[in-house]
């Protein structure tokens, strides 16, 4: 007879990889199947921001602190060096209007314990020297963090072959059978079947296309994330940046009448972070643009354009790649984090859109803890598929 | 030999690379991201042969079976302020 698992994870990206690590190390079995290279959906072409300002006060904003905490402690624990850094971060602000809506913004935050304030003009050029002049102020987050999702993923898979994980890359999977609660087959591509007890569905922005396989309608989208590389470079200030209209955009959706039509169906908000290397990631786009990975110049002439009116020191600086990476997007914003009530072993873990990398290791402890039967640190039913009948 | 560079743009050394794939790394694109061969200046244009000859001598493949890493634009690297003024 087949070797039963006690869980089959699909989708190597680091979701997957985050509960892999974790199930293993609760002693589960497991056998991780990705149709492609690990990472190669989303995981691998993102930006390393663990960015805490921008969630909304909230069940998101809570599970990023404790996530936060965890990548501390991965640090520690993972067999590779996940280059975590809290270097802080600011957001850029260009109006009157836009100050009025961050300093709400920031007075719900300090509430739910985010470090955060307002700097004056003055005191952001003294962080950020290069900032052009006509920013405003800015907000400042010592909390805001950021990870190299690459070597997340190569630490999660070493620890976790250590402890008997399998992975399987190259490998999709055409069908999902339950013959019985809580024992599942799994089909992959070649025509092998693997059974397991629990099935996990962490295929970010194909996550709909494998629970259309039992039946599941998951709202789930791909948004396209257009994002540059810069060549490595001295830094531009002590921490990372955003720009604060896109922020002001998502908390109050009038305000995108101050912004070009264009703007808003590419979803450009600016974003840019060093990573240790000395390279910065300028970004992005949110887009719905189908599985299209291509990356369009008008938009990345609008991300520099963006990215030059706030540092115009940048203008002298060499683009070394440009990517992009398709974004889980849930129809309501939130991740899926839990079991599917109807089919009884099959779990979620999917449509973190830009938070992936920032809610891994939260999200790959929880469905650890609901599969081995353990009490969970927070009330994760706002995000259980439930929440939408599934 | 472990002094060794074969990324020169990134400063990578072969120890790194057979590391990497000791760790588990089967791919170009896994051994570019675990390693950052072929993540600088010259986007692997310089190494990637030398790269792939190894992978493919450590994971018992021939070299012509290893696929390259995925390319981007730009080809070279390319001054923001040109990008900017070709969009007016």
């Amino acid at each position: 007879m087949e070797k039963q698992w006690d869980a089959i994870i699909i989708g190597g990206g680091i979701i997957g990889l985050a509960c892999a690590y974790y199930l293993t190390d609760a002693g589960q079995s497991v056998l991780l199947l990705e149709k492609g290279d690990l990472g190669q959906g989303a995981s691998t072409s993102c930006d390393d921001m663990i960015f805490l300002q921008s969630k909304k006060p909230g069940i998101l904003l809570t599970i990023a602190l404790e996530s936060l905490e965890m990548y501390r402690r991965l640090e520690q624990d993972l067999p590779a060096s996940i280059e975590f850094e809290s270097r802080g971060g600011m957001v850029l602000i260009e109006s009157e209007s836009q100050m009025g809506h961050m300093q709400d913004f920031v007075r719900q935050q300090k509430a739910l314990n985010l470090d955060v304030e307002l700097l004056t003009k003055e005191q952001a050029r003294k962080m950020a020297p290069l900032v052009s002049k006509h920013v405003l102020g800015s907000t400042y987050s010592p909390m805001d963090s950021q990870v190299n999702p690459l070597q997340v993923m190569r630490g999660f898979v070493k620890a976790a072959a250590s402890k008997g994980l399998e992975i399987r890359r190259h490998c999709g999977v055409k069908a999902l059978d339950n013959p019985a609660p809580y024992h599942w087959k799994v089909t992959a591509d070649d025509g092998k079947v693997y059974e397991s007890r629990f099935v996990i569905n962490a295929c970010g922005a194909w996550a709909a296309q494998v629970g259309e396989l039992t039946g599941l309608e998951l709202p789930i989208k791909p948004k396209r994330g257009q994002i540059l590389v810069t060549e490595s470079v001295p830094a531009f200030g002590q921490t990372n940046f955003w720009s604060a209209d896109y922020i002001v955009m998502k908390l109050n959706p009038d305000f995108a009448k101050e912004r070009s039509a264009l703007m808003n169906d590419l979803g450009i908000g600016l974003s840019m972070s060093q990573a240790q290397s000395g390279n910065y990631f300028l970004g992005g786009t949110r887009e719905f643009a189908g599985f299209d990975k291509t990356v369009d110049r008008t938009a990345l002439h609008l991300i520099l354009k963006e990215a030059v009116r706030f540092f115009p020191a940048l203008e002298k600086v060499n683009i070394i790649r440009t990517f992009s990476g398709f974004r889980p997007a849930a129809a309501d914003g939130k991740p899926f984090i839990g079991p599917v009530a109807s089919q009884p072993g099959m779990y979620i873990a999917a449509g973190h859109e830009g938070d992936g990398i920032a809610l891994a290791p939260i999200t790959g402890y929880a469905i650890s803890r609901m599969i081995t039967g353990q009490p969970l640190p927070y009330d994760f039913s706002e995000l259980s598929p439930a929440r939408l009948g599934i | 030999m472990e002094e060794l560079f074969i990324c020169r743009c990134e400063e990578v050394t072969r120890q790194e690379l057979e590391q990497a794939i000791a760790d588990g790394a089967i791919s170009m694109n896994e051994l570019k991201r675990w390693t950052r061969a072929g993540m600088g200046l010259c986007q692997g244009k310089t190494c990637a042969k030398q790269v792939m000859a190894l992978l493919a001598q450590k994971t018992a493949q021939s070299p012509a079976a290893v696929k390259p890493a995925t390319t981007r634009n730009p080809v070279r690297p390319m001054q923001i302020s040109y990008m900017t003024k070709e969009a007016e």
